[in-house]
């Protein structure tokens, strides 16, 4: 049991660590960053060279490959925003934002391998309340209070939206297992369970109606807060969510193909989906503001991916839980890049962007990955991880309209994307600024561009292991306790 | 299944019906039999406590707040404490174990919150 939790027990150990140094020694900024890269590196061995999977507590602790995999993901998220930290975070109290960093992503990682709603909700609150805080670390910018204090209040509400399902469900099967309430009689109270869940989890994927904080969140909070939320927080969502919906939730998917609607949690889904590609990708035109421009590229992605949700087969699962992590990975380098400028020219509008490729051309090429591949072009991972994930959704043929819908969002997406690299590759800059980016960060970016473009060339990488193991499902039933 | 639900509705009509009731009898009492003689504490709305005075937006310092926090980690403590001294002797070594991590995790915040200068009033 307790080996089961290991790599969460060390980055808790780490967060302690940094915690203790912030306050005997808070000038040693690189030796706290140090110390949080060491803490995940070990947590990070301790699951590759130790994998354990089993069910411990009666599904309270549930491993498998899949989830190991997505431990991993969140994990290396984690640490990429602990070092775009040095970028973007106030000097004073850096420590404890990096502890904060480490506490969200226990709580991310400890979501990924559950199968229980009691932990769910924990899990997610563990997440959430660091990222409150991290959202709101700013402490002398407006910018930063407002971004907390919305992301607070917004999802505080939908935590009770949450709750309230979840307890609506437990009150139904009478069992917060995943497993026994997939054995339950249906019953109309259910119903009223899962869409309240489902607006929960809408909250954590920014997905249409309930997006509001994203734009303000993502402009507003220090870029590395920012591109946690963007990145673990997502994937995590995203991974408990085609948990909770295919192996707890199976027979209530119903069905979102056009004119076969049938009562369940897919044509919510597919409603909550349109609207987010369309509300997202057409927003996104107008920003003028990097940050929210990705804001919104964000809700759009959450659209594309409650797509691939909507018909819950195993190809579709699988290209989900791709396309988030390519997605993830993207987001987090472009948020390294828009710190690495924020922190250089004092802002991210596009106008800060102007000329980037002439001050730092690793950087612009850097952002032109990023960017490419958001848009779906080939050969970079975004574009395999769409074709995966619409092709998959097509084996469901009634799901056309919706595939039509974001296929053509998609293009109108590419125009937003443009008009960033426009401003890094073709506008000139208005003075010459030399870079700032630390080192790490820079190489980190570049790490992540290389990731997302190994992923495009070789997506059986990461594809084989979230296939091979087949799909998400009720992990092994064998009590390892 | 069909019986629980017009149980809860013969219930919700009770709920309903219920405090209407009192309401009811006591708007006949005052029809019926008392005398009319309105005054201004009886016009004024029923509120419970003393009354107050001056306006509700004061500053008044945060701090309490923070002091309010730190409390909880006494608070956590006991709650979890109580059932895990009263089961101590049946208890095995790394349940020990990890309650002394729990408390570490407490203890922490108050030493980190103390070392803030926290504590100190300002």
């Amino acid at each position: 049991m307790l080996t089961a939790l290991l790599p969460e027990s060390l980055l808790v150990v780490t967060a302690l660590v940094v915690l203790g140094l912030g306050v005997s020694m808070p000038r040693a900024r690189t030796m706290s960053t140090v110390i949080t890269l060491l803490g995940g590196f070990a947590a990070a061995a301790v699951l590759l060279v130790f994998p354990i999977d089993g069910n411990f507590l009666h599904g309270m602790v549930v491993l498998d490959p899949i989830a190991r995999i997505f431990k991993l993901v969140i994990l290396a998220l984690g640490l990429a925003a602990a070092v775009f930290a040095s970028e973007s975070f106030p000097e004073n109290h850096f420590a404890e934002s990096l502890a904060l960093i480490l506490f969200g992503t226990v709580g991310m990682m400890l979501l990924t391998g559950t199968e229980d709603l009691l932990m769910i909700f924990l899990s997610l609150e563990l997440t959430s309340i660091p990222l409150y805080v991290l959202a709101a670390f700013n402490k002398t910018s407006r910018a930063s209070a407002e971004a907390g204090l919305k992301y607070f209040l917004i999802g505080s509400v939908s935590a009770a939206f949450l709750l309230y399902g979840l307890s609506l469900i437990y009150g139904v099967t009478g069992s917060t297992n995943l497993l026994a309430i997939s054995k339950a009689a249906a019953d109309p109270l259910l119903t009223a369970g899962i869409v309240l869940t489902l607006a929960g989890f809408a909250f954590k994927v920014a997905a249409v109606p309930f997006q509001l904080w994203a734009p303000d969140v993502y402009e507003g909070a220090p870029t590395a807060a920012a591109a946690l939320v963007a990145s673990g927080s997502k994937v995590a969502g995203i991974f408990i969510l085609v948990k909770l919906l295919t192996a707890g939730l199976g027979h209530w998917s119903g069905a979102a193909g056009w004119g076969q609607f049938l009562p369940g949690w897919a044509p919510v889904l597919a409603l909550m989906a349109a609207a987010s590609i369309l509300l997202g990708n057409i927003t996104a035109l107008v920003q003028s503001n990097v940050k929210r421009l990705l804001a919104y590229s964000a809700i759009a992605h959450g659209g594309y991916l409650l797509l691939g949700l909507t018909s819950a087969r195993t190809e579709t699962v699988s290209a989900v839980l791709f396309y988030v992590i390519v997605y993830a990975l993207t987001t987090a380098g472009a948020f390294g890049v828009v710190a690495i400028v924020e922190k250089q020219n004092g802002g991210s509008r596009l106008d800060d962007f102007n000329g980037l490729a002439k001050s730092s051309p690793g950087l612009a090429l850097c952002l032109l990955v990023f960017f490419i591949s958001l848009a779906g072009i080939p050969p970079l991972a975004g574009f395999f991880g769409k074709f995966y994930l619409f092709s998959a959704a097509l084996e469901n043929p009634s799901m056309l309209w919706l595939v039509i819908l974001a296929i053509a969002m998609n293009a109108v997406s590419l125009y937003y994307y443009l008009i960033v690299l426009k401003h890094a590759f073709v506008l000139p800059a208005c003075g010459n600024i030399p870079s700032a980016g630390s080192p790490a960060s820079r190489a980190l970016v570049a790490a992540l561009a290389l990731a997302v473009l190994a992923l495009g060339l070789a997506p059986n990488l990461l594809l084989g292991h979230l296939t091979q193991t087949g799909p998400v499902k009720v992990a092994s039933l064998k009590t390892g306790n | 299944m069909t019986n629980d639900y017009l149980l809860l509705t013969i219930f919700l009509a009770i709920a309903i019906v219920f405090p209407l009731i009192p309401l009811a009898m006591a708007w006949a009492w005052a029809r019926l039999f008392s005398p009319a003689k309105p005054g201004k504490d009886k016009q004024s709305s029923y509120e419970c406590g003393i009354e107050s005075t001056g306006p509700a937006q004061v500053q008044f310092q945060s701090h309490y707040y923070l002091y309010a926090l730190v409390f909880l980690v006494f608070d956590v403590e006991t709650v979890f404490l109580m059932p895990f001294a009263a089961a101590f002797l049946k208890l095995p070594i790394s349940a020990f174990l990890a309650l002394m991590v729990f408390l570490l995790l407490l203890v922490e915040g108050l030493v980190w919150a103390w070392a803030k200068g926290i504590l100190a009033w300002k």
